[in-house]
């Protein structure tokens, strides 16, 4: 079941930072989006999510109404102002389904705090927010995009912050999370490996070079087309299930 | 110190006064908490401009439509309420501007402020209504000691409404204060939410500031809330330690400046004041990770 697309779609702030473009997502996958800096992956997720209006083209909702919605950022900048626990925080992602001016009820409360266990943060649910370190920042934001029962999770390199290692392993986490349930994803990584080990499909970006490709992660995902977006030579091998990638420096050609 | 001032001679001397004090600190101590929050603190100072220019502009309407200013005006050229929708209509753009990209809440509310100075000195230097200069002063300022009924019947109906709607939506705004793109892709009205905050505090200010002064409103505003968020980690403390300190500051500032004879706004203020290095002292000591 489809759950967004974008239809020829010009997407960028004033200008178009791209040629028209089709993108959908259905339920169950999981989509990489990859580009070098600068070049519009953000500004396409936005896009996609309603925050940025389209300059041109059409965002259909399949299901005549906008997908459940889990969005975790790049690294939050807690304002170190907001007297926020990590649990309250967590609730927040429930309001979609509280409803404005109503109270999150029991059940809400409980959701939140199953999701603040899932992500590992149990014993910080009463901690401040802002007291809590990059990585458990992220992971309480991943909880309460999870808590408000998402049809389409949308992460925005939202591992940027963190060591190679936390980072695997919360995509890894994501990628289980949401298989478990069911639960569509899209992120925007520049970890290569982590689009292959975690992607059904990917999507190339990078606006300075006009780039736009998205198809099945095995068609899209090669040596070739990895260099022409990042315009140094790019080789990808699979090995034992695993895809494996090599960037060597210099001009691609 | 006047001595013979008793607790209830204080009360039955100044009953409105002190009762429009209590009102405006607590709506003050609410709103607050998300003025603070907002980094907007200087709001209230260009809210009070704006009111000025509206009173101003009231005044000066009147005289060119041949009105007595001292009779009684038509809704549409009355000060009062130009000032009010004035204040409420500058709330309203504020929430519009601040979600604009690269403008600053602070660059903002900064505009607002020297603009309206500006054209409030502009249309109280007409010739027209030079004479009215202490008519519009006492508009827009009002008098902390010597509180009109009627003003502390708006305060109250004011108080009542911007209390309601804290009651009923206080959790989401405050949700779109921390994190309006979350917000949104919730679903969450956000810029409603932030138009009705906005028109709150526009008219709150606007109306308390009548009743008991520009000066006290806006240190019932930032100080409580402020030397509060310094102070303590839970929403819950911090909203109810900003409300009482706002009212405690307007009772006990009154109280003092009825004793000792002192002006009555900046006593007020001065108290409020007190709680700062009170909340650093607080925070120093460790007091903010346990409460």
């Amino acid at each position: 079941m489809e759950l967004i697309r974008l239809e020829h779609a010009e997407i960028g702030y004033v200008k178009p930072l791209l040629a028209p473009l089709d993108l959908s997502i259905s339920r169950g996958d999981r989509l990489a989006v990859l580009g070098p800096n600068g070049g519009g992956k953000s500004t396409l997720l936005r896009s996609l999510l309603g925050l940025v209006p389209l300059l041109s083209g059409r965002r259909v909702l399949p299901q005549g109404k906008p997908p459940r919605l889990g969005y975790v950022p790049q690294a939050h900048r807690a304002d170190p102002l907001y007297p926020l626990t990590a649990l309250q925080v967590v609730l927040q992602g429930r309001y979609g389904l509280v409803g404005v001016g109503r109270s999150p009820s029991k059940a809400d409360r409980a959701a939140a705090v199953t999701q603040l266990g899932k992500v590992g943060l149990s014993e910080q649910a009463d901690k401040p927010f802002r007291s809590l370190s990059g990585g458990q920042r992220q992971r309480v934001l991943l909880a309460r995009a999870l808590c408000g029962e998402p049809e389409l999770l949308v992460l925005d390199e939202f591992t940027s912050d963190l060591d190679p290692a936390a980072s695997a392993g919360l995509l890894a986490e994501v990628s289980g999370l949401a298989q478990g349930s069911g639960v569509s994803v899209m992120f925007v990584t520049h970890e290569i490996s982590a689009a292959a080990a975690h992607a059904s499909t990917v999507a190339l970006v990078d606006s300075r070079r006009g780039v736009f490709e998205s198809g099945p992660m095995a068609q899209v995902l090669t040596g070739e087309r990895l260099s022409r977006l990042y315009g140094q030579k790019v080789q990808v091998e699979r090995r034992d299930g695993r895809t494996v990638v090599f960037v060597e420096s210099g001009d691609a050609t | 110190m006047n001595e013979t001032l008793s607790l209830s001679a204080f009360w039955t001397l100044f009953a409105p006064s002190i009762a429009a004090a209590l009102v405006a600190a607590a709506v003050c101590g609410v709103l607050g908490f998300f003025v603070v929050l907002r980094r907007v603190a200087f709001v209230s100072a260009a809210l009070g401009q704006i009111s000025g220019l509206g009173v101003a502009t009231g005044f000066l309407l009147g005289t060119v439509f041949g009105l007595d200013p001292h009779e009684h005006t038509p809704v549409y050229l009355d000060p009062v309420m130009l000032a009010i929708v004035l204040s409420a209509g500058t709330s309203l753009l504020l929430a519009s501007v601040s979600r604009v990209q690269r403008a600053s809440p602070e660059s903002t509310v900064a505009f607002a402020y020297i603009t309206a100075s500006a054209l409030a000195i502009i249309v109280l230097a007409s010739p027209k209504i030079v004479q009215e200069s202490h008519e519009v002063t006492d508009l827009l300022f009002g008098s902390t000691v010597a509180v009109r009924r009627e003003h502390l019947v708006e305060l109250g109906v004011v108080a009542a409404v911007v209390l309601a709607s804290q009651f009923f939506l206080f959790k989401d705004f405050l949700f779109v204060s921390f994190d309006p793109e979350m917000a949104r892709t919730l679903g969450l009205p956000v810029r409603r939410l932030d138009m009705v905050l906005n028109l709150s505090v526009g008219v709150a200010v606007t109306v308390a500031t009548r009743a008991v002064g520009a000066l006290p409103v806006f240190g019932f505003l930032v100080l409580p809330a402020g030397a509060a968020l310094l102070a303590f980690q839970s929403v819950r403390v911090v909203l109810i330690v900003s409300v009482l300190g706002a009212m405690f500051a307007a009772g006990f500032g009154f109280y003092l400046s009825a004793a000792f004879d002192w002006p009555t706004g900046p006593m007020m203020v001065v108290v409020a004041a007190a709680y700062w290095p009170i909340a650093a002292l607080f925070r120093l000591a460790g007091g903010r990770q346990r409460a």
